[in-house]
This record gives C-alpha cells, structure tokens and sequence, in this order.
C-alpha cells in the first residue's frame, strides 16, 4: 500500500525536513516494513515554471527556433524544436544541472550549458516523456491551466512534492486500522510523541430537505453485516475532482474517475473504510442486505458478469442485486455522467463471508483488501460523515436529504485484557516496569492501568479490538514494539546440558551422502516431487499408486512421484548434452496413495549409471556400487534374488532384489532400466543402470556394531583354478559350491577372470578363481591343500566343468 | 715388507682417488684389493715371516685393508650418488601434464549447507526433527491458528491434493512450511522442547529465477521455562556467526505470522559491508533472513502444551535462500534442475 507523507500530515505533526528514510526506518522497527521510499520532489530538481516571452526563428534550422523564456528571477534564452510552443505559454524548464530522459529514451542525463547549431542555450523546455510525467506527443507540455507564477518549482506547481512510501501489505495482515492514512497517523502519533489531530467521530449533518423521505434500509442477513449507514444526497453534478484530490489519489495509486467516486475512494484511503456510492434513482425501492440466490447474475463494475451462489451476500433493492457486499458493485445503479441523487452506503461485512465469496469469485479489489482484515464497525459513521464532508466541498451543489439510517448489529461492548507485568517481561527478556508498559500502551490509546500490583488491566480501543487484540500476548507485542527490539540485549539460554534426542535417520542420510559422492565418485541432484501423466505411461508406473495434485502449475507437475526414477531418467536425458557418461543420485520422498487418509511417504536413494552404449552389461557396476554402499552400512542378514516385486521400468532379467532375510521385505534392487522405457525417453544410445534403496527401512535396521576379529596367527596358502563350463551355469552358485567344499579351511573365493570367445567353445564360459586355504590353528601342509583341491575338482565336475589350469 | 705395503697403500688409495666412475673404482678394487690383488698377494708373504715381524706386519696390515675397504666403499657411494644425480640431472619430466583423477563426487549444495545447520544447532542441544510433506489442512493450518477463510493463507498459495477429507483434519495439503512439524512434535515429546526442523516445502507460485514452487526451510523451535525473545537473539547471532564464520548481529522488527505473538522478522548485519549500507542489503546495512516470534498460546495448546507452565519461540528460514546467498547463486531453479554443470562446482 502506498502512503503519501503529505496526507499523513493532515493528522500528524512530521517535520518538513525529516529524513524520510530514516522515517520508513523507525516505521520499519516498530510497526511494520516500509519496503520503498520515493521522493517525488528530486526527480524534479531544478526544474521550473517558465513563461515563453518571445520566439524568435533559428538562423540555420529551419526546425528549430530561439526562445526567451521567463523563469522567475531571469529570462533565459533557450532553443526549442517543438512545434507546438506559443508565446505565453507556461512551461516545464529543466535548468542546467537537472537530470532529463533524451526523447524519452534511455538513462537520464544531466543537463549543461549547450550551443544548438551556434546558438547558446541555457536550459531545456521539456516533453512530458522527458522528465517523468506522461508523454505529450504534440510536444511541450502545456502547463498554462496550472496559473503560476514562472518560477514556481515544477515539483510544487504539479502536486509532485510529497514522498511516498510503500508498506508491505502482508505486514498488516493483521491490522485492519492501518489500511489508511488517519490510522498509519494515529501510530507514527504514538512512535513520535506527538499529538494525532483527530477526525470527529461522528457530526450532526445538516439535515435538508425532511420531506424527501426516509430511505429504507432492511438487514435480512445480521450476522453477516454487523453495521450498515446510508445517507441519500441530491444536486449532484458528476465531473471531474478538483487538483488536489486527483493528486493526493493519483500518489497513493488510485485513477481518479469523477468526483463522487473519487470522494469515497479519497475516504477509504484517508480512513481505511471501503464505501460505494449508488445512483439513487437506480435504485427501485430500498436496500435489502441479503443472501444472493442459487445462480443469481450481476454485471459488476469492471464488466464482467457474476453468478453468484447461495450464502453470498448482496447488496440489493426490492427488485435485483446492486453490489456484491464488501466485494464490488453493480453496473446497474453505477453513478454516471447523468446521476443526480446518490446513495452513500458505509457498511461493515463479515470478514470470512467477504473473502470467501471473493475467492469464490476471483475477484480481489480494494474493499475485499480493507473487509477481509476485520473492520471496526464503528468505523462506518465517521467515514461516511467524511465523505458527505468531501462531497459537499467538491460539488457545492449537493444537499444532504435526510438523516442517515444507521442498521447496527454488533455489540458494542467495551473490551478488557488482564496482563501480568511479570509474564510479559519474562516473554520479551526485558525488564520493563509497570509504569513504561502503560505509558506505551496508553500512547497506542489504550487504557491501560495497574489495578493490582503487577497487574494492568488494559481496555481496548475499538479500532484494534476486532481481531487483533484479545489476549496478553498481543499486548506484549504492543509493549516490546514500542519498547523497542533493537533495546532487548541478546542472551543465550541458560540451560541444562542435555544431548538432544538423536535423530539416526538424519544422521545416516547424511552418512549416506557421503559414501555415495565421495566414496562412489556419484553426484547429487534434487527434483521436484512431481511429474505427469505422461512419465506415468513411460515409465509403466501403476496409475492407481500415485496422488494427484489438484491444482498444479503445469503439465509437467500434475502426480505425487511414487519412484525417484522418472525424473533422474529426465536429468540423465539432460546431462547426456554436455558428458557421455556419469553417476548420478538422489535422496529424496516417494508418495503411495494406500487409501488410507495420509499416503504412505518413504524415503528413497536412487542411483543411476550412465555409460557408454558399447559397455557390457553395465547392471555389474550398478550392483557393485549397491554392495560397496551396503556393505558400509553394515547391513546384516540380507539375502539377494532375482527380482520379484512389481518394478515395471526395470529389465524382466537384469534385476535383482535384496530382501531382509526376517520378513522377506524388500530393501533395495538393482537392474538395467528397461528396454522399453529407455526408449520412451530416448536413451537407447547408453547403457543405463540403476539401484533403488529404501532407506526408511535400511536407517530403521541401525548399523551393526563392528567387532575385533584376532589377526590370523598361521599363513594360508592362495591358488588359482581356471574352468570351463556352460554358460548357463550361475556364477554365484559356482562360488558357493567352492566355498562349501570346505567350509572350515576355503576362507576366500573370488572371481578375477571371465572369458567368453576365441579359444572358448560356443555356449561356454572360461571361469578364473583366486582361492585361498587357511586354518586358524597350524600351518597347512601341502597334503591339505591337494585335499581340499581334489574337493574343489570334484564340485566343478559335478556341475559339468572342465579344469583349464590350476596355479 | 712394511714399506711395500705402506707403498701399495699409497697407490692403491691414489688410484681409488683417480677412479672417476665405477667401473675404474672397481678396477682399482680388484688391483689392490682382489682376490689377486698387489696387497692381497703381498699378504701371502706373512707366513713366511719371522714371529716378530708378524707382530708388527700383521696390526699393520690389518688397518691397512680395512683403511682401503672404508675409503673404496665411501668413494663407491661417493660415485654412486654422482651418477644418480647426473642421471636426475639430465632427465626430463613436465609436472605440468595433468595428475591422475581421482573419482570423487559432488553432494549437492542444498546437503551440504543442511548438514552444517543441523550440526551448529546440534552442538547447542536442538534435536532434529522430522514430519510429513504431504500434510493435513489441520496441521498445516487451522492448528497454526490460521483458520479457515484467514487472510494469512494468502501468504502461502497451497497446493491441495488427491480428494480426501477427513473430519478433523480436512483436505491433504503440500506443506507450505515446515511449522506443522511443531505440533506433531509436542504431540510426541512434550515440553521442554529444542527441535530443529530442516524439510522440503512447497507453494502453489509461478516459478522465476527467485521463485519456486519446491524449496527448503529450517524450522526451530524452542519451549521452556523462561525462554524470551532476549534468548532467540542471542541463539541466532551464534547460529550465524558460527554459520558465516564471522561476527554477525541480529535486529528484530515486528512482522506477523498467525501462529506466533509477538510475531517478528529477524535480519542480520549484512555480510557485505558491515552494516554501513550496500546494494547486496540495498543499502539499509540489514539482510532479510527469516519471520519467527514467541510460540502463539493457540498453537501451545493444539501440541498439548500448557502455556502458563511452558513459553518459547519459534522461527523459521529459507534454507535454499541461505544456499543462494552463501554461493552467490542468481537463479533458483538451478537447484533442481539436475544439471551436473551446476552440481559439480560444489
């Protein structure tokens, strides 16, 4: 919201020479943020009225022509291009040393004694576009209805000194007094020390004629319009406001319209209060407050139509809706160039009614700003007071043709708040006494006062009772804002050492990071939790697992992901422009829709390889990565297999699952991604293989503690065995079989060769295992090894293999 | 006899001298020295000596082969250490050729900065905790005293969900902060309580280089006997002066947020210039970090928390703006756009 210091001073005294930065500061720190300070009169320094005396032609352009031009306390010759000047004309006259746009057009310049075409010019006679005001396409501004003296500042003369400062409407969320400028006064008041300059709250109008009759108000719907105050004026002549209230609205960023709508826009920025003029004589009968019908139509004033449903309140007469309450008016009873008589309707709406039909409607305006925050009531009298006031001045031909008609449903009860001294200044860490807590309250005008020792007993003015204030905590905030935060002094807590509740979860995701990145060269990406329909598809996920976002932002983000792998398949897409091959990995949620009513969130580590198409079975290094990273976690009793639960993006054969042993659940699995899916997202040009870990359940199994194991006190003796067998045959059950040939001595068998090819038969595989014999309490002789070689033969040849070589 | 040997001990220490390289050394070696050698074969002659001669001949000739074998093997290694060097010293080796890469990975920013708040706020004994993205209108809301048709869910376009209702809880919510954790953890722990709550959060907005609809925050939230705004200064100038490694102060403004009371904005001194004004701080010597304020009695109530026994303050940051601020990032979107370019400076 924009606030004119200029208005603010009407109520308050603030010195012409403050610095107003420095007030938005103080502003800032103790009430709310002042986001921006402009200050209107610098854009226009040294710059002024001028009078054109004579114009005289340019001996060598024929555009150009030789003015002399009055500005004040000289007369200045200035060379001018634009057609459209006049002698007696009064213009705008950048002085040199003033800032200027060229044209219109780029970054502005400062200007300096000039010679046009041989001829001296001390200054500039100015364009609209050329010094911040709006372009004048017929050239000069012709600033001769203004009627001042030439000299006169420009900044004076145009209303353009006053300093606007924009406050941060979500910092008064809370504060529906300071949604104008008596408010905002009545608290730099408070901050300042100074007096506020009040407003009547309400004044006996003059009546006019009597015999016009009553106007006839009825409130059907009283819960939802607490106050309603009407007034009814004749002799209305619509046209345009006088200077100073087109300036005064133009600054605070309100287009002025005619005078009448001026005039309550002009209230609702000085009092805060939302008011609406109808044309009277539109108006059949009387108004009804009411709720709008099911499918009830209004064309409202910014022409569009509305259908409005049951429980929406309407401003109505005894024949159709005329405005939607607190919301807008209708363009049926808008006044117009023709309007003669006007109602003048100060209201008070329900706050939660007004915004919910507005959100309903989507429609924001103004009045929905100023209802939705919880207006005081007693408000409505003395804003409509005020614009009668206005309206009288602006159109001297109006009267006033009755009382008002004043409909109040609220109780007007005085409010009290207990504080105790002690608990606030326990709260705020500051010891503030009985005496400064009621001096800052009472300069907020409150009624404050210490009753019983250290307690005050606090009545609430109206304007913040509404909703903001209700209970000691709110107070305490009035006290430590006005004491000032900047005064309460940092201190630590004085507690127990305790250590905090551990979180192992956490701290194993972070432990998991850092195998991955840095023990496994992986890199980290973050995605969205959303993707579309179409990953859906392409990734043959299962619709009915995933959460829809109801209201998404794109296409793109239309599902809950119930898997991390569509999104990296994006990243993997993306990155293949830049690196042929590359690991990447995220932790991150997954979201199953288990129709229950929160879905079931887990946490997921998904990794993906990328390498070359050319790469052999790349699962290998997918699978060595998972082992590594399981085996640092410590992870006992798991057992792999193929892979069994529903993974629809990975290849029907190249994938494996790890399953806890206990309960059969699956932890983690590793595969090839799908033909079909790489192929839905292009990636048929790589080899890509991926692991996906649950790692609620790998944190929720801890890690197991590591235990000394004694040095072997005895050597062992290591040997080499090559074979050949089919091709068909599992490698793990090989090595299993070699293991168990002698479960007390093989202490180690590993795979270190795997040949398929030339010197190989067709439908073979050449196999070589480093083997190692060891006993824990001797030294074997060479007699044990031949035995437990013999062993290893006889395994080999049970499953059909032949021995190449034995080292 | 004694003047031979003490003469062949003269040539043969002049001709290891002479010995240029190795393989003279080791001819020398063999002359005197060798199995054949002068002083070897002069030494043949002992037995033939009288006793009294052996007694002086044979001291002597004992110092004298060990003299020898001491000097040949100091000149050997002399020579040694010689052709090493002139070998070293005629060798080429560009140091300039690129090492052998290591294959380290990156963790991403957003990790990284987590992990170093979760650890400050860690060392002064606020647990980490953690809840639901996927939220209840109750706990993202109405038990944050932010009730229905408020106007303070402006402040947070929410993104609803699937079309569940429960009567308690309403419709399921992205969480649009991480402050609902703040109930769900009373509800388990009770008071007193020290809890961090770093999480993803999300808002129904048009994303732009500042804006997205999926960043991070760090709720904290602190519930004792006789906490007071005094105590959330003085935890979040250490916070941040540890977090930036340098001396930072804090001021409070007022600012509202409906689930605290007092409610307040906190900025720190600007890292930049110190507080005297910059265009990082636009010139006003603060930075804008995060809205925190003491606990809202309303809210103290929904965790099951008695508010005249237990008081405390409640805050709440943007982590991924820290991240953008900390690494001078200009453009949010960076940080999910998986772009390795981006992840790999980190």
């Amino acid at each position: 919201m924009k606030i004119s210091l200029n208005w603010l001073r009407d109520f308050v005294d603030i010195p012409n020479n403050i610095d107003a930065k420095e007030f938005g500061r103080i502003f800032t720190v103790r009430t709310a943020e002042i986001e921006h300070v402009e200050d209107q009169g610098k854009l226009f320094s040294k710059m002024v009225i001028g009078k054109i005396k004579t114009i005289k032609p340019h001996p060598d352009a024929d555009k150009l022509r030789i003015t002399e031009t009055d500005v004040g306390n000289e007369t200045l010759q200035i060379v001018c291009g634009a057609p459209n000047i006049k002698e007696g004309m009064l213009v705008p006259v950048a002085l040199v040393g003033s800032r200027v746009r060229w044209h219109g057009e780029g970054e502005l310049v400062t200007l300096e004694k000039a010679k046009i075409r041989g001829i001296e010019s001390s200054g500039m006679i100015c364009a609209g576009e050329e010094i911040g005001l709006d372009p004048s396409p017929e050239g000069i501004v012709d600033l001769s209805p203004l009627n001042v003296k030439p000299g006169t500042p420009l900044a004076e003369a145009l209303g353009k000194n006053d300093t606007i400062l924009t406050l941060d409407n979500k910092s008064i969320t809370h504060r529906p007094d300071l949604w104008g400028h008596y408010g905002l006064a009545r608290e730099v008041a408070a901050i300042t020390g100074k007096k506020l300059n009040r407003l009547p709250e309400n004044t006996k109008l003059l009546a006019g004629n009597r015999g016009a009759g009553e106007l006839s108000i009825e409130v059907k719907e009283k819960k939802l319009c607490p106050r309603y105050v009407g007034i009814i004026m004749e002799g209305i002549t619509v046209g345009p406001s006088p200077e100073w209230i087109r300036q005064r609205l133009n600054n605070v960023g309100y287009r002025s319209i005619n005078n009448i709508v001026d005039a309550t826009n002009y209230v609702m920025a000085e009092l805060g209060q939302p008011l609406h003029a109808f044309d009277a004589d539109k108006i059949e009968g009387g108004i009804v407050v009411r709720s709008a019908q099911q499918g009830e139509e209004i064309a409202t004033l910014d022409g569009n139509k509305r259908k409005l449903s049951k429980g929406m309140l309407v401003i109505a007469d005894h024949k159709k809706a005329v405005a939607i309450a607190g919301v807008m008016g209708g363009a049926n009873s808008e006044v117009d160039s023709s309007t003669s008589r006007i109602l003048l309707e100060s209201a008070n709406f329900n706050p939660s009614s007004v915004r919910k039909t507005s959100v309903r409607l989507n429609l924001r305006s103004e009045a929905v700003q100023r209802f939705e925050k919880s207006l005081d009531p007693h408000l409505c009298e003395q804003a409509l007071d005020r614009v009668c006031e206005i309206i009288l001045q602006i159109c001297p031909t109006a009267k006033i043709m009755n009382q008002k008609k004043d409909v109040k449903n609220f109780a007007d009860k005085k409010m009290t708040v207990k504080v105790k001294l002690k608990r606030v200044q326990s709260k705020i860490g500051a010891e503030i006494p009985a005496s400064k807590a009621i001096e800052f309250l009472n300069a907020l005008e409150f009624k404050a006062s210490e009753k019983t020792k250290g307690t005050l007993e606090v009545e609430i003015p109206s304007f913040r009772a509404t909703k903001d204030i209700s209970i000691e905590d709110d107070l305490t905030e009035e006290i430590a804002r006005m004491y000032g935060y900047e005064n309460i002094a940092p201190r630590l807590p004085e507690l127990p050492i305790k250590l905090p509740l551990e979180n192992s979860e956490r701290k194993l995701k972070h432990f998991a990071r850092q195998i991955l990145s840095y023990g496994l060269g992986m890199n980290e990406v973050y995605n969205y939790s959303f993707y579309s329909q179409k990953d859906i598809n392409k990734c043959l996920l299962p619709a009915e697992l995933h959460i829809q976002v109801n209201n998404y932002l794109s296409e793109d983000q239309t599902h809950l992901r119930v898997s991390l792998m569509p999104n990296l398949l994006k990243n993997v897409a993306h990155n293949l422009k830049y690196s042929p091959e590359f690991r990447l990995y995220e932790v991150g949620r997954t979201y199953e829709d288990l129709q229950e009513y929160f879905p079931l969130e887990q946490k997921k580590i998904c990794g993906v390889v990328v390498k070359d198409k050319k790469t052999k079975d790349v699962f290998y290094e997918a699978k060595g990565l998972l082992e590594t990273f399981l085996g640092a976690f410590q992870t006992a009793g798991i057992e792999m297999k193929k892979g069994e639960s529903l993974c629809p993006y990975a290849h029907p054969n190249k994938y494996a699952g790890y399953y806890l042993k206990k309960d059969g659940s699956e932890l983690a699995r590793v595969f090839e991604v799908h033909p079909l899916v790489a192929k839905n997202y292009d990636l048929e040009n790589v080899k890509i293989a991926a692991f996906e870990i649950n790692f609620s359940l790998l944190a929720s199994l801890g890690q197991r503690e590591t235990k000394y194991k004694s040095l072997p006190k005895f050597p062992g003796i290591d040997f080499d065995i090559s074979v050949l067998v089919d091709d068909t045959i599992e490698i793990g059950g090989i090595e299993k079989a070699l293991r168990e040939s002698d479960r007390k001595l093989v202490k180690k068998v590993e795979l270190f060769d795997l040949y398929r090819g030339a010197n190989v038969p067709e439908g073979k595989k050449s196999l070589a295992f480093r083997i190692g014999l060891r006993a824990d309490d001797r030294t074997l002789t060479d007699a044990e090894m031949k035995e437990v070689q013999e062993k290893i033969f006889g395994e080999l040849a049970k499953m059909g293999g032949e021995i190449r070589g034995l080292k | 006899m004694e003047k031979e040997l003490l003469k062949l001990e003269q040539d043969a220490t002049n001709a290891v001298e002479k010995a240029s390289d190795l393989n003279e050394l080791q001819a020398a070696e063999v002359k005197y020295l060798g199995r054949k050698g002068e002083i070897t074969l002069l030494l043949h002659q002992l037995k033939d000596l009288s006793p009294e001669e052996k007694r002086t001949i044979g001291p002597l000739s004992n110092r004298i082969k060990t003299d020898l074998a001491n000097y040949v093997n100091n000149k050997r290694q002399a020579l040694e250490a010689a052709e090493i060097e002139k070998k070293l010293s005629l060798e080429f080796f560009d140091i300039t050729a690129p090492g052998t890469k290591g294959h380290m990975g990156h963790i991403h920013p957003l990790s990284q900065v987590q992990f170093e708040v979760e650890n400050i706020f860690s060392s002064m004994g606020f647990a980490v905790a953690d809840g639901p993205e996927v939220e209840s209108e109750y706990y993202n809301f109405e038990g944050l005293n932010i009730p229905a048709d408020h106007p303070a869910r402006d402040m947070q376009d929410t993104f609803f969900v699937s079309d569940k209702h429960e009567k308690n809880h309403g419709r399921l919510v992205l969480r649009t902060h991480t402050s609902p954790v703040q109930i769900r953890s009373m509800e388990i722990h009770g008071a007193p309580l020290r809890i961090i709550i770093p999480g993803r959060v999300f808002r129904y907005e048009a994303t732009d280089a500042s804006h997205d609809s999926t960043f991070y925050q760090v709720e904290g939230l602190m519930i004792d006997r006789e906490i007071s705004l005094a105590h959330l200064k003085g935890v979040m100038a250490e916070f941040l002066t540890r977090l930036f490694h340098k001396e930072v102060t804090v001021r409070f403004r007022p600012g509202y947020f409906p689930f605290v009371e007092p409610g307040l904005e906190l900025d720190f001194s600007c890292l930049i210039c110190g507080g005297k004004g910059c265009s990082v701080c636009k010139h006003t010597g603060w930075v804008e970090f995060m809205g925190a304020g003491m606990v809202h009695p309303n809210v103290l109530k929904a965790g099951g928390i008695d508010g005249k026994k237990y008081q405390g303050w409640a805050f709440g940051f943007g982590l991924t703006r820290l991240v953008m601020m900390r690494y001078a990032i200009d453009d949010i979107r960076l940080l999910q756009s998986g772009d390795l370019r981006f992840i790999e400076q980190f």
